[in-house]
């Protein structure tokens, strides 16, 4: 009875991400995947990629317990090795015959919903948490129907139906995600999505006029203002209307503080010649991680796990090429 | 040994325990808590990699696992395999990884300035002549259209210039090549090779000669340059360079593009340097062979340079023949073989 008022009464407090990963470990870790991938050619970089995501899954505690990432390397080089050829074949095929090199990109935008279904899978299904993994069941028509709104529908609108698309987007990704066997579920509507594209157009014109009234001098970092603002207002309106059962998310980045970052950030990179990338790494995901808040009534215990199958990384690395993250 | 601290997943669900785990001589690695009371012969337990400090995993055979953060006692534990423990030693020490900062500059830059081209070289050679042919088959319509205009020579002239190259190049190899006379205007005394087996020749530079046996040696560097396949190399390194480093660093999505650029146009000289020498020595040996004194060769560089830094108004873009001194020197001081 005392449990059960007091349930009612108080809701139950949030819980942040914690993102334990430090720069000095991690540099060393990114030097040594960098000078394996570069004296191998290349062909150790699908083992680096695994090392450097199992560092930050592991490094990722959700309630003290960590994430894992199971991709296998083997799966991610086959995959690499393609895109890989395609890519090679086209850089050739453009300088010698422009009509084959059309008809090679035909060939792969039309393989895309299949590519990016496969990268979406392979991604979910390799994380887990609490030894259950995520999964994603979205189809290749789930998959089809929004690239046909990104490429069809947003020029043929002059951009107007981007907000739309953006939302649909995201609306696939959530609605197909899962968490062993519970789906995440995606609330916001399209009005919010546009309500959102006003904000930063409006942004868009003072970042116009700021570049002018300060002679071009402002230009870049009034732009990185501008993406940490587009990037909070997008990210806030994802993770807000996401949720997984009765779990419900918060993100509490802020444009100060995502501009901040980003800015010493481009400075230190800037000035090492890219030897402090990995601590920008390092502090961006800290930043990110630890303001993404969850919240539930009845805990984070028992999810159930789902019955899965393999997949194999065909499309995993053309999909991280268009973006397709859980977006953290 | 006391016990190690871990969290249990069942795997079934997200439900999680607390437990520790414990060597025993006769059951194996016991793991006790939170209404957990199970054992198992250490082999069948398997430990994740260690990486950095980061949360470790021991996976059970019957799909459920533990957590911990206790490196050390698992490392205790398990045996990693060598390969595990030498990666997991060099990324433990600051001393190690900057070993791998200069390793990987170094290796980095001999991919690029000499595995790509030695690379590149074998793979334009081993392509068929007509692959070459096609690449920028356009060129000349474009030169014609925003930089060249029809040469003045009289018609005579032109023949005579023609005759000439046909007689240079006339061999097992050599057919297919053609003369194309233009008026420079902005590009002045030139000469180059298009991939089409075209050599386009000014106005400008043949009114510079002083003989033809000059314009000889000049046709012949650009003969060097179609026989040693230079534009399908270039070609070939350019793409092999941004194709190298977008792979080998393919984990660092966000440097790639910016990184992948930047070595290319920083290489760009030294390559067309490289192959400046190459279509040199080519165009000193056939002179070697026909008895003309390098000299001449000398000669029409010399004037060359002269007049493109007197014509303070031609542009740059088009002159792709750096350390033009040096060049001369070499020409002179070339021996026949």
């Amino acid at each position: 009875m005392e449990g059960a008022k007091s349930a009612v009464s108080q809701p139950a407090a949030a819980v942040a991400l914690r993102f334990t990963g430090r720069a000095g470990e991690y540099f060393r870790i990114w030097i040594v995947n960098v000078c394996l991938s570069v004296i191998t050619l290349g062909i150790y970089s699908p083992w680096a990629k695994v090392r450097r995501k199992r560092y930050f899954y592991g490094n990722t505690l959700l309630d003290d317990a960590a994430f894992e990432y199971l991709g296998n390397p083997v799966a991610i080089l086959k995959g690499r090795i393609i895109v890989f050829v395609i890519f090679a074949a086209y850089a050739l095929l453009k300088e010698i015959h422009f009509l084959t090199a059309i008809a090679a990109v035909i060939g792969v935008a039309a393989a895309m919903p299949w590519i990016i279904q496969r990268a979406l899978q392979f991604n979910a299904r390799n994380s887990t948490h609490r030894n259950v993994r995520f999964g994603f069941k979205g189809t290749k028509t789930d998959v089809f129907g929004v690239l046909l709104l990104g490429g069809l529908l947003v020029p043929a609108t002059l951009g107007m139906a981007y907000p739309f698309y953006l939302s649909a987007k995201r609306r696939m990704f959530v609605d197909n995600s899962s968490y062993g066997a519970t789906r995440f579920r995606f609330s916001a509507t399209a009005g919010n999505y546009y309500f959102a594209a006003l904000k930063l157009s409006l942004a868009f014109a003072g970042f116009l006029a700021g570049s002018i009234v300060t002679l071009g001098i402002g230009l870049l970092p009034l732009y990185l203002l501008l993406r940490a603002y587009a990037e909070v207002l997008f990210a806030r309106l994802a993770w807000r209307n996401t949720m997984l059962g009765d779990v419900c998310f918060d993100c509490g980045w802020t444009t100060g503080g995502l501009f901040g970052l980003y800015f010493v950030n481009s400075l230190g990179v800037l000035f090492t010649l890219g030897l402090l990338l990995p601590w920008a790494e390092i502090r961006t995901a800290r930043y990110k991680l630890e303001r993404i808040t969850l919240q539930s009534d009845s805990g984070l215990g028992g999810f159930l796990a789902a019955a899965q199958e393999e997949v194999g990384a065909v499309g995993d690395e053309a999909g991280e090429l268009l973006g397709f993250d859980f977006g953290l | 040994m006391s016990g190690i601290q871990a969290l249990y997943f069942d795997g079934k669900s997200s439900d999680r325990r607390s437990v520790v785990l414990e060597l025993d001589p006769r059951r194996g690695l016991c793991v006790r808590g939170d209404g957990v009371d199970a054992a198992w012969p250490l082999p069948d337990v398997r430990a994740s990699e260690r990486i950095g400090n980061s949360r470790r995993r021991l996976y059970f055979p019957d799909g459920s696992q533990c957590e911990t953060a206790d490196n050390d006692a698992v490392d205790a534990l398990f045996d990693a395999p060598p390969a595990a423990r030498l990666l997991h030693r060099w990324e433990s020490r600051l001393g190690y990884a900057l070993a791998a900062v200069a390793i990987t500059m170094a290796a980095a830059w001999a991919a690029v300035v000499w595995g790509i081209p030695a690379l590149a070289k074998q793979v334009a050679f081993a392509l068929p002549v007509a692959t070459e042919k096609l690449i920028g088959r356009d060129a000349l319509a474009a030169l014609d259209k925003y930089v060249l205009t029809p040469s003045q020579l009289p018609p005579e002239r032109q023949d005579a210039l023609r005759k000439l190259l046909a007689r240079m190049s006339a061999g097992p190899d050599g057919d297919g090549y053609r003369l194309e006379l233009r008026r420079g205007g902005r590009v002045g005394a030139n000469a180059l090779a298009l991939p089409a087996g075209i050599i386009v020749m000014t106005d400008e530079l043949v009114e510079l000669s002083k003989d033809d046996r000059e314009l000889e040696a000049v046709l012949a560097h650009e003969i060097g340059h179609l026989r040693q396949r230079h534009i399908l190399r270039h070609v070939l390194e350019d793409s092999g360079t941004a194709l190298l480093i977008a792979f080998s660093l393919g984990d660092l999505t966000s440097a790639t593009t910016l990184a992948a650029a930047a070595p290319t146009v920083l290489l760009q000289a030294k390559f067309s340097r490289d192959f400046e020498r190459e279509a040199d020595d080519y165009a000193l040996d056939y002179m070697a062979r026909r008895g003309i004194p390098p000299e001449k060769f000398a000669a029409i560089l010399q004037r060359m340079e002269e007049k493109r830094q007197g014509d303070k108004d031609i542009p740059d873009f088009l002159s792709s023949h750096p350390a033009t001194r040096e060049r001369i020197e070499r020409a002179r001081e070339h021996r026949a073989p």
